[in-house]
C-alpha cells in the first residue's frame, strides 16, 4: 500500500511471536506508541500455526537454500557520521533438518469421473503421490523400518501449496518426480515401475476397502484449510501465567479453548489412560481398589506437601523417582506419577521438584475440566494474534512483510535511536524490541543455542480408541537411553479446529540430541504404522496409520543471557523464540520483565476500561455498547463445550 | 428467559471508508466527523429482538490492522457475516474491495454471509463508483449490496437487517446449528461443572 508508516514511535517491536506480542499489547495499553513489524507474511514467527497449504509454503521456504535477495535501497549511506549501525539478518536460520514424508495415497477414483482431467492429474499428482509410488516400488521387505521405507522429498519437489497450481504442474515437473531420492538405492523408478506401483494399491483399494475410510493426499490438500498446524506444540496450564494474563487483560475474549481430555502413558508397548482426577481414579478399571486408595492418598499429600515437611525432608537429597519408591505406591502408580503427572524423568528431578510439579498439576486440575490443560481452538498461533489485536485496539500499528534493515545507534549516547526499513525509511523510537532470529550472525556469534526436535503427523485414528473420537490427549514417552530426552506427544482431534474430520494431528516435541527425525522417529514407530502398508489382519492394524509426517529442528533461544549478544545498546531488548517447555510461563515472564524495563511502575496489561467510559463523549451511549460478552464461536464444527475463559474464578465444581 | 443468538460480524475495507462510522451509527445512532481510527473498543454489540429471540450482533472492527494489510486470521474466526465497505467517492476503494473479498475467502469461515456497503452515499454528487458496478460485482460473489450513509443514517439499519436475514437463511440451510450459537440467558458457563476434583476449588 502506498500509505507511509509514521516516522516516530515510543516502542518498535520486531517479530510477532508470543513474548513480543504480549509486550506490544502491554506497551500500547499503557499509552506507548507502538510499531509492530514482522518480516514474514504471517503472525507469530515460530509460534505460528498454518493451514496445510500454508505449511507447505513454509516448508518450501525453509528447504530452499538460495538466499532470496530483495532489492532494498542501501541503508549504509543513510547512516550519519555520528552514528553506527547494527545490521539485522535477512534470513531466518532457526529451522533446520526439515524432512517430509507422505504415506497417504492419491485417490485416483475421484479423478476418473473427470475424464478430461485424468491424464493431466495423473502426471501432476505432486511429489506426494510419487513418494508413495517410489515408496511402494522400493519396499523390499514388509518389516522395513520407516526410515528406509520413506523417501525424503527433495527441496525442489515440495508439494505444491495449493490444489489449483498442483493441477498446472506440467510434464517437465512430472519428469522431475522420477528423480525422487530413496534411501534404498535399488529404487530407480522408471515410468513403468511408477505406473505399476501406482496401480497396484489402487486395485487393492477397490477390492478391499470402502473408499470413505481412506484419507488420501488430495483430500488433505483439498481440506487443507481445516488444518491449523502449530510450529510449537504447547498447552496452557489452567492456572498458568498465560491463562492468568489472558483473563486479566481481557484478551481471552478473542479466543476459545478446549480442555485436554486425557492424560496418557505409554507402558510396555501399550497406550493407557492415566487417572488423575478423583473421578478418574475412582472410575479407573486398570487400578485395583488398593491402588486407588494408595494413589488418592499420595495425591492428597502432594496437594499440601509443604505442610508436612517431615514426610519428605529425609528424601530431599535423592531423585523424585527414588523418593516415589519409598512411598506406598505400586510400580504402576510410580510410573504414572513420575512420567504423566510430574512429567519428569528418572534422573531429572529432585524430590522437591517432583513434588512441586505434581502439586502444580493437581492445582490446575478442575479449574476448567478434568485435566490441567487447555488448548486454544485453531491452534497455539491464535494467541500472539490475540495480543496483537489488543495492541492494535489501543493504537498499535501493524505491518507484516516489513523488513527492518538495521538499527541505528547514536555514537555519543550509545543508544539505539532509529531503524531503517526496507524502503530506506528511518523510523525513530525510544525502545526497540527484537526477536532473537532477527539478529545477524555478527550479533549472535557468541550465543549458544539449544535446539528443539519437532514432528508433526497426520494420522487416521487416535493412539487410544474410546467411545468418543473427539479426544485431546497428551502422552509422555520416557527416554529409552541415557542422554536422550522424554518425548511429549500431543494428539489433537478435529474439534480443536486444527485438522480435517477423520484425521488426527499429532505433535511430538523433545529437546534435541541429534536431528529431529533421529530423536523422534523411534517414538513414531512405536505408536504408528505407515499408511501404505498392506492391511494385516492382526493387532498391528490397531495402531493409527500415518498419512503424512514432517520433522524439523527449531532453535531454542530461551535462556540465552542478554550479555551473550554482541554490542547491544541498552534500549534494545531481546525476545526469545519458543522454548521446549509444555507451558507458556517462560514467554509471559519474559514479556513482563521486559515491559517493566520499558515502562517502569506501569501495570502490566490491566483490563481495558469499560467502553462506556471511553467511547466518545456523546450522551447517547447505551449500556449495550460494551464488550462484556464472550466471543461466540459460530463455526459449524465448533464444539459446544469449548471453554470461555472470561469467568476466571467462577467455581467450577 | 429469552434465548440470545449471537452473531459475529466483521468489518473489512480500506482505511477511511467509514467502517467505524457505520458501526457507530448502528450501535449508538451517533456520528462523529472526527472519529479517531481507534478508540479502544475491540468490538461493539447491539441486541435486536426478533420474535421470541434476541439477536445479538458482535461487531468487530479492524482496529487499524487493515492499514498495512496485516489483518490477523483470528479476526475472521467464527464470523457469521462480513461487511465489506467501500467509499462511493473513491474508485480505488472499490477496486480494493475485491482484494478484501479474496482475503476473506482465504481466511474466513466457509459460508460466510457477505454484505457490501457503498458508504458516503450522502456525497453522491462527487460519486466515482456507479451503483450498477457494485450491484454486478455483488451478484457475482453472491453478496448483499447496499449504499449507505453513516453520516445521514441511510440504509444502516437495512444493511444489518439484510445480514441478519441472510444469516438466518444460511443457518436454516444448515439445520439452524451452523452459524448461530444459542446462549440461554446469556451466560456461557464453564464446562464440566459436575466432575470430581482432586484439588479443592478455590474462589
Amino acid at each position: 500500500m502506498a500509505d507511509n508508516l509514521p516516522s516516530e514511535f515510543d516502542v518498535v517491536v520486531i517479530g510477532t511471536g508470543l513474548p513480543e506480542s504480549i509486550i506490544a499489547a502491554a506497551c500500547s495499553r499503557s499509552g506507548q506508541r507502538v510499531l509492530h513489524v514482522d518480516s514474514r507474511s504471517y503472525y507469530g514467527g515460530n509460534w505460528a500455526s498454518f493451514s496445510f497449504s500454508g505449511l507447505l509454503s513454509w516448508l518450501k521456504e525453509h528447504q530452499e537454500n538460495s538466499d532470496i535477495v530483495n532489492e532494498c535501497p542501501l541503508w549504509q549511506e543513510k547512516i550519519l557520521e555520528n552514528e553506527e549501525s547494527i545490521a539485522l539478518s535477512r534470513k531466518d536460520k532457526t529451522i533446520q533438518h526439515v524432512e517430509v514424508f507422505c504415506y497417504a495415497s492419491q485417490d485416483l477414483h475421484e479423478d476418473v469421473e473427470e475424464a478430461g482431467a485424468l491424464q493431466k492429474n495423473h502426471a501432476s499428482v505432486t511429489s506426494a503421490n510419487s513418494t508413495e509410488a517410489a515408496h511402494s516400488a522400493c519396499l523390499p521387505a514388509e518389516d522395513q523400518s520407516l526410515s528406509t521405507a520413506s523417501c525424503e522429498i527433495p527441496t525442489e519437489q515440495t508439494p505444491s501449496s495449493d490444489p489449483e497450481s498442483a493441477l498446472e504442474v506440467n510434464d517437465f515437473e512430472a519428469t522431475g518426480e522420477k528423480e525422487i531420492h530413496c534411501d534404498d538405492k535399488t529404487c530407480v523408478p522408471s515410468t513403468s515401475e511408477k505406473e505399476t506401483s501406482e496401480n497396484v494399491p489402487m486395485a487393492e483399494d477397490t477390492a478391499e476397502q470402502p473408499k470413505k475410510n481412506r484419507i488420501t493426499y488430495s483430500q488433505i490438500i483439498k481440506e487443507g484449510r481445516r488444518f491449523n498446524i502449530d510450529l510449537v506444540s504447547k498447552l496452557l496450564y489452567s492456572r498458568g501465567l498465560l491463562i492468568d494474563l489472558l483473563i486479566k487483560s481481557n484478551v481471552s475474549r478473542y479466543a476459545e479453548f478446549k480442555n485436554i481430555t486425557r492424560i496418557l502413558a505409554f507402558r510396555e508397548g501399550r497406550v493407557e489412560q492415566v487417572p488423575c482426577s478423583r473421578a478418574d481414579v475412582f472410575n479407573s478399571k486398570q487400578l485395583t481398589m488398593v491402588e486407588k486408595r494408595m494413589l488418592m492418598k499420595f495425591l492428597t499429600f502432594c496437594m499440601e506437601y509443604e505442610e508436612h515437611p517431615d514426610e519428605y525432608k529425609a528424601y530431599e537429597e535423592i531423585t523424585f523417582s527414588e523418593y516415589l519408591k519409598t512411598q506406598k505406591l505400586t510400580p504402576n502408580l510410580q510410573y504414572f506419577v513420575l512420567h504423566s503427572i510430574a512429567m519428569t524423568s528418572e534422573t531429572a528431578s529432585s524430590t522437591i521438584d517432583g513434588l512441586k510439579a505434581t502439586k502444580n498439576f493437581l492445582h490446575c486440575l478442575g479449574r476448567y475440566g478434568n485435566t490441567p490443560f487447555l488448548f486454544p481452538l485453531y491452534g497455539q498461533g491464535e494467541l500472539p494474534q490475540c495480543f496483537c489485536r489488543m495492541c492494535a485496539v489501543f493504537g498499535g500499528i501493524y505491518c507484516l512483510r516489513h523488513l527492518v534493515q538495521c538499527l541505528v545507534v547514536d555514537k555519543e549516547s550509545g543508544k539505539c535511536k532509529a531503524i531503517i526499513d526496507q524502503f530506506g525509511q528511518r523510523i525513530i523510537s525510544k525502545h526497540f524490541l527484537v526477536e532473537d532470529s532477527y539478529f545477524s550472525e555478527n550479533t549472535c556469534s557468541h550465543v549458544q543455542y539449544r535446539q528443539i526436535s519437532r514432528a508433526v503427523l497426520i494420522t487416521d485414528r487416535s493412539v487410544l480408541k474410546t467411545d468418543s473420537d473427539q479426544q485431546i490427549s497428551i502422552l509422555t514417552v520416557p527416554a529409552e537411553e541415557p542422554g536422550a530426552f522424554a518425548v511429549r506427544v500431543i494428539e489433537l482431534c478435529s474439534s480443536t479446529m486444527t485438522c480435517m474430520k477423520g484425521t488426527y494431528l499429532v505433535h511430538l516435541t523433545c529437546t534435541t540430541s541429534k536431528t529431529a527425525r533421529e530423536d523422534l522417529e523411534p517414538v513414531v514407530q512405536k505408536l504408528f504404522t505407515p499408511y501404505t502398508e498392506k492391511e494385516i489382519e492382526n493387532e498391528e492394524v490397531e495402531k493409527p496409520r500415518l498419512l503424512w509426517a514432517l520433522y524439523f529442528n527449531m532453535r531454542d533461544s530461551s535462556d540465552v543471557s542478554r550479555n551473550s549478544y554482541n554490542d547491544l545498546p541498552s534500549n534494545v531488548y531481546v525476545c526469545s523464540g519458543p522454548d521446549c517447555a509444555l507451558g507458556n510461563d517462560n514467554a509471559v515472564k519474559q514479556a513482563e520483565a521486559l515491559f517493566q524495563q520499558i515502562c517502569p511502575n506501569e501495570d502490566f496489561c490491566p483490563p481495558p476500561p469499560n467502553p462506556e467510559d471511553i467511547i466518545l463523549d456523546g450522551d447517547s451511549l447505551q449500556p449495550e455498547a460494551s464488550e462484556s460478552s464472550a466471543i461466540p464461536e459460530a463455526n459449524s464444527e465448533t464444539p459446544r463445550e469449548s471453554a470461555n475463559l472470561r469467568n476466571p474464578e467462577e467455581p467450577s465444581k | 428467559m429469552m434465548a440470545i443468538r449471537e452473531l459475529k460480524v466483521c468489518l473489512l475495507g480500506d482505511t477511511g471508508v467509514g467502517k467505524s462510522s457505520i458501526v457507530c451509527r448502528f450501535v449508538q445512532d451517533h456520528f462523529d466527523h472526527n472519529i479517531s481510527p481507534t478508540i479502544g473498543a475491540s468490538f461493539m454489540t447491539k441486541t435486536v429482538p426478533c420474535g421470541n429471540e434476541l439477536h445479538k450482533f458482535l461487531i468487530w472492527d479492524t482496529a487499524g490492522q487493515e492499514r498495512f494489510h496485516s489483518l490477523a486470521p483470528m479476526y475472521y474466526r467464527g464470523s457469521a457475516a462480513a461487511v465489506i465497505v467501500y467509499d462511493i467517492t473513491k474508485q480505488d476503494s472499490f477496486h480494493t474491495l475485491k482484494k478484501w473479498v479474496k482475503e476473506l475467502k482465504e481466511h474466513g469461515p466457509e459460508n460466510i454471509v457477505m454484505a457490501i456497503a457503498g458508504n458516503k452515499c450522502d456525497l453522491s454528487d462527487i460519486r466515482e463508483v456507479p451503483l450498477k458496478d457494485a450491484k454486478e460485482y455483488a451478484e457475482s460473489i453472491g453478496a448483499v449490496v447496499v449504499e449507505t450513509s453513516a453520516k445521514n443514517a441511510i440504509n444502516i439499519e437495512e444493511l444489518f437487517q439484510g445480514i441478519r436475514q441472510n444469516c438466518l437463511e444460511n443457518g436454516l440451510r444448515k439445520l439452524c446449528t451452523a452459524l448461530w450459537r444459542t446462549q440461554i440467558g446469556g451466560s456461557s458457563s464453564c464446562r464440566n461443572p459436575s466432575s470430581l476434583h482432586v484439588c479443592p476449588v478455590s474462589g
